[in-house]
């Protein structure tokens, strides 16, 4: 027998060859599907209604499901105000309290969650000075320069002293919608009055925001819908409620280990400081040395166990921000470094965090005697 | 820019179909198609664009070259040149990373000193797609199926067309060169269906139920040292399930939008986990690239290696079609990535088709008769057929072939069953009872291509609400796996 010399010899196709065998060289008919209609089919009466029903109910469902999230406005991006958000609304909170302090404060502190433990009446004790707790949820630069140009505006005599706490890589230029959206604040930004974009209508089309709408009117109805003010007048959290709890210390452990492990399996060795990043922070600084104010700027404590994996893998972070931080000296900036990072130096303990990134209030209180004694005068 | 994105559904889409059906004359709409596509893929990276216009131009070109010259030999050397092109290209972005450091790694374990300079190139998204359906072209004008066009438009919206530009289906120019020829000027009320059908199914197929799955597959896959025997397999499964929600999702929604452009593409999935044999599995899954592995590797190979000579009275012959399937399969494997994993994937499938057919021709040969199918018979090979793929899947997924043997150790038991305390940490009960929805859903529910889609009213509703739910849900963003191929 002669050798294949055609596919028509070839008895084993791959794959799918048992099948649609379009031969040599592939000559193919148009390809014929299950789906396929007869051409009379193309204008298919009540098509036309099949069409409408599937835009019209998946446009109005989304339309209503978008209604209904601007109105409540759970994560307060649209600015309604008719009912409290679902999230905290930490940065309007704070520009009220400021908007309706009798006397300026002489220090404010500026930073995230992480400088929310800063009590004004523990930085009172200290220093002798007045001073308002300025942080907030995930706080960026921007929020930094809103509450340092709106308490300027609010007390425009006044020169102020500032503790702001950052972490490695330096505040960054993230505008939070919440800010973006509240008048008092939008006129400090480049992007101007916080509009509802894109972006924002993806956030109030998705399921989290649905269901924290559904959470607030639920409140709103069975309970009140007023806003909960969670921060005493000079910009602090009231004192905790919970007892110390034994399992505390064990929890942070393992959390820690976790953001550890995490270290360990991505260690960010290639880090570097984008100065585009901090138009913001550069902004901020220069806005305070113009009116001759110097700010402390703190970087914020690292778990020991976390801190010890980052350095580990050389933590080229940190050198990058301080290498960063310098060369804004160089520049004529003029602050205060204060490095908290290592608890060790301001004698800070690892039980005293609440968990693997926030410091409790004990170890917030040792930090600051060492911010302040450390802060070359600027803060006297 | 994703399907399964805002930026395509509310914009580039109804901007490219109310351009597409506004227009009037043919060449305008073809032109505003092909550069409407070319933004779509310049979304992701504008620096490729280029490379797809490059290659799209050679084609064009080589396709106009064949079909000129009646000397064989000229028409041989410009088909080798234009498919040498398009594979050096292909070899360049995708493989040459990995055929460097395969090198490297082969060198160290000999102990040969081999230097390489590490080459990292980042892969233009969809270049095995736009290959694979420019060396059709040129091979079918080559072979006479079809007949070069001259239009560069009909060429340019056949290849880069955005519907399938990115992840399929690989198409083949015979099947749509009459409707680029003449596209439809009316967008009639079947397309419009037919459009909204399949691109609202595919939209909840991937958002819905593909991306519900990844999470926990995901998590499961991340460290395969933890798996143990059930957890490891509902991993395999579970990513299984999430591939073909994944990519049928895809190539439905790629359908959709061809509708609506009043294209009609061919089907890609048909139910393929009620396959009752590898062979059959080949049939129904990513069935466009299984015709063009057909048509334009495994046939070319076999008539060249696997021809009977006067060695064998169909022996040799036969032999050699099974290599043909084996490397077929292999180079397929090797398509969908540079590592060696997909190699040993598609190499398993190869030994799978091969020993099938073995098989089939010891029967024939033996002059035993075909055995009568029976439910039995059927649900027996259809659960084996299910079971080899999910192992052939889990190497697929599995980040190295070290990672592979993990999960396969573990779904062999190896390292043991897990206690309840360990399933309760490592799978939710969610995740859990979505497999085993999905197990039922796969077998015993019709695929998109089976319903009949009847114009009703409550059905237009029905879908509308789904694919409301299924656009809500996309909050995160995952790519399509195929992407990456």
């Amino acid at each position: 027998m002669s050798g294949l010399g055609t596919h028509r010899r070839v008895r084993a196709p791959p794959g799918g060859l048992d099948g649609n065998r379009s031969g040599r060289g592939g000559r193919l008919s148009p390809a014929r599907t299950p789906a396929d209609p007869p051409s009379a089919a193309l204008t298919a009466p009540g098509a036309w209604s099949f069409v409408v029903a599937t835009l019209v109910s998946c446009f109005g469902l989304l339309a209503a499901v978008l209604a209904l999230n601007i109105v409540v406005d759970p994560f307060a991006i649209a600015g309604t105000g008719i009912a409290p958000t679902a999230v905290e609304n930490d940065r309007a909170i704070k520009l009220a309290l400021i908007e309706e302090l009798p006397s300026s404060p002489e220090i404010l502190v500026l930073g995230s969650s992480r400088a929310r433990q800063a009590e004004p009446a523990f930085i009172h004790e200290l220093t002798g000075h007045s001073s308002f707790n300025a942080g907030v949820t995930s706080g960026t630069a921007a929020d930094a320069w809103v509450f340092t140009r709106y308490a300027a505006d609010r007390f425009p005599d006044a020169k102020r002293r500032y503790i702001w706490f950052v972490d490695v890589g330096i505040a960054g230029n993230g505008v939070n919608p919440q800010l973006a959206a509240d008048p008092r604040a939008s006129s400090y930004l480049d992007e101007g009055r916080g509009r509802f974009g894109l972006n924002d209508v993806g956030t109030y089309l998705s399921p989290d925001a649905t269901r924290a709408s559904i959470r607030v009117l639920r409140t709103c109805v069975l309970e009140s819908c007023a806003a909960r003010v969670t921060y005493l007048p000079d910009g602090s959290i009231p004192r905790p409620r919970l007892r110390y709890l034994p399992e505390q210390e064990e929890n942070v452990r393992a959390a820690a280990a976790t953001l550890a492990a995490n270290v360990r399996a991505d260690p960010l060795t290639d880090a570097s400081v984008n100065p585009a990043r901090h138009t913001y922070f550069e902004r901020t600084l220069a806005f305070m040395n113009s009116r001759g104010e110097r700010p402390v700027i703190v970087l914020n404590p690292i778990y020991p166990t976390v801190l010890a994996e980052l350095e580990r893998h050389g933590f080229p972070a940190l050198a990058d921000s301080k290498a960063y931080l310098h060369s804004l000296r160089r520049r004529g900036f003029d602050f205060v470094l204060v490095n908290c990072q290592d608890i060790r130096v301001w004698s800070g303990r690892p039980e005293d965090f609440s968990n693997p990134t926030h410091v409790n209030r004990k170890n917030m209180r040792r930090m600051l005697e060492y911010v302040v004694a450390h802060s070359e005068e600027a803060l006297s | 820019m994703l399907f399964s994105s805002y930026t395509f559904l509310f914009a580039f889409l109804p901007l490219v179909l109310v351009g597409w059906w506004g227009l009037k004359g043919k060449n305008a709409r073809l032109a505003f198609l092909t550069l409407a596509s070319w933004v779509f893929y310049g979304w992701w990276d504008w620096r490729f664009v280029p490379l797809l216009i490059a290659s799209t131009a050679l084609n064009y070109v080589a396709g106009i070259a064949i079909a000129r010259t009646t000397d064989a030999d000229r028409r041989r050397i410009l088909l080798a040149t234009s498919i040498s092109i398009n594979v050096a290209l292909l070899g360049y972005f995708k493989y040459s990373g990995f055929f460097v450091d395969s090198l490297q790694g082969l060198g160290s374990t000999l102990g040969l000193p081999v230097d390489l300079p590490r080459i990292d190139v980042l892969l233009p998204i969809g270049i095995s797609f736009y290959t694979f359906i420019s060396i059709s072209y040129t091979v079918d004008v080559y072979r006479g199926s079809i007949e070069a066009t001259r239009n560069f438009l009909e060429y340019s919206t056949f290849v880069g067309g955005f519907a399938h530009l990115i992840a399929g289906p690989i198409l083949r120019f015979g099947e749509v060169s009459e409707q680029l020829r003449r596209p439809p000027m009316r967008l009639t009320s079947h397309f419009a269906m037919m459009g909204l059908f399949f691109l609202g199914c595919g939209l909840v197929k991937k958002v819905l139920i593909a991306d519900r799955l990844a999470p926990s597959v995901d998590f499961l896959f991340s460290d395969p040292s933890d798996l143990g025997l059930v957890t490891a397999w509902a991993a395999a499964i579970g990513y299984s399930l999430q591939l073909y929600f994944d990519f049928s999702g895809y190539s439905d929604m790629a359908v959709g939008c061809a509708w609506l452009l009043g294209f009609r593409y061919p089907q890609n999935f048909n139910s393929p986990y009620r396959a009752v044999s590898v062979t059959d599995f080949w049939t129904r899954w990513h069935m466009t690239l299984s015709r063009w592995l057909r048509d334009y590797l495994f046939f070319p190979l076999a008539r060249r290696y696997a021809t009977g000579s006067s060695l064998g009275a169909g022996r040799r012959e036969r032999l050699g079609t099974y290599a043909c399937l084996f490397l077929t399969m292999a180079i397929a494997g090797l398509w969908h990535g540079a590592a060696w994993t997909f190699v040993v994937w598609g190499a398993m499938h190869g030994v799978a088709l091969a020993s099938e057919r073995a098989y089939r021709d010891h029967r024939r040969l033996a002059g035993l008769p075909a055995r009568p199918p029976s439910t039995t018979r059927k649900a027996v090979h259809r659960v084996a057929t299910f079971v080899f793929v999910v192992v052939g899947f889990s190497v697929f997924r599995s980040p190295s072939l070290g990672a592979a043997g993990e999960v396969l150790s573990s779904m062999l038991g190896v390292h043991g069953v897990e206690s309840l305390g360990q399933l309760e940490n490592l799978l939710t009960a969610q995740f859990v009872a979505l497999l085993a929805i999905l197990l039922v859903f796969v077998n015993a529910v019709p695929n998109t291509w089976q319903i009949k889609v009847a114009p009703r009213v409550r059905y237009g509703l029905a879908l509308g609400t789904a694919t409301a739910i299924a656009i809500m849900s996309i909050a995160e963003l995952h790519t399509f796996i195929y992407f990456q191929f």
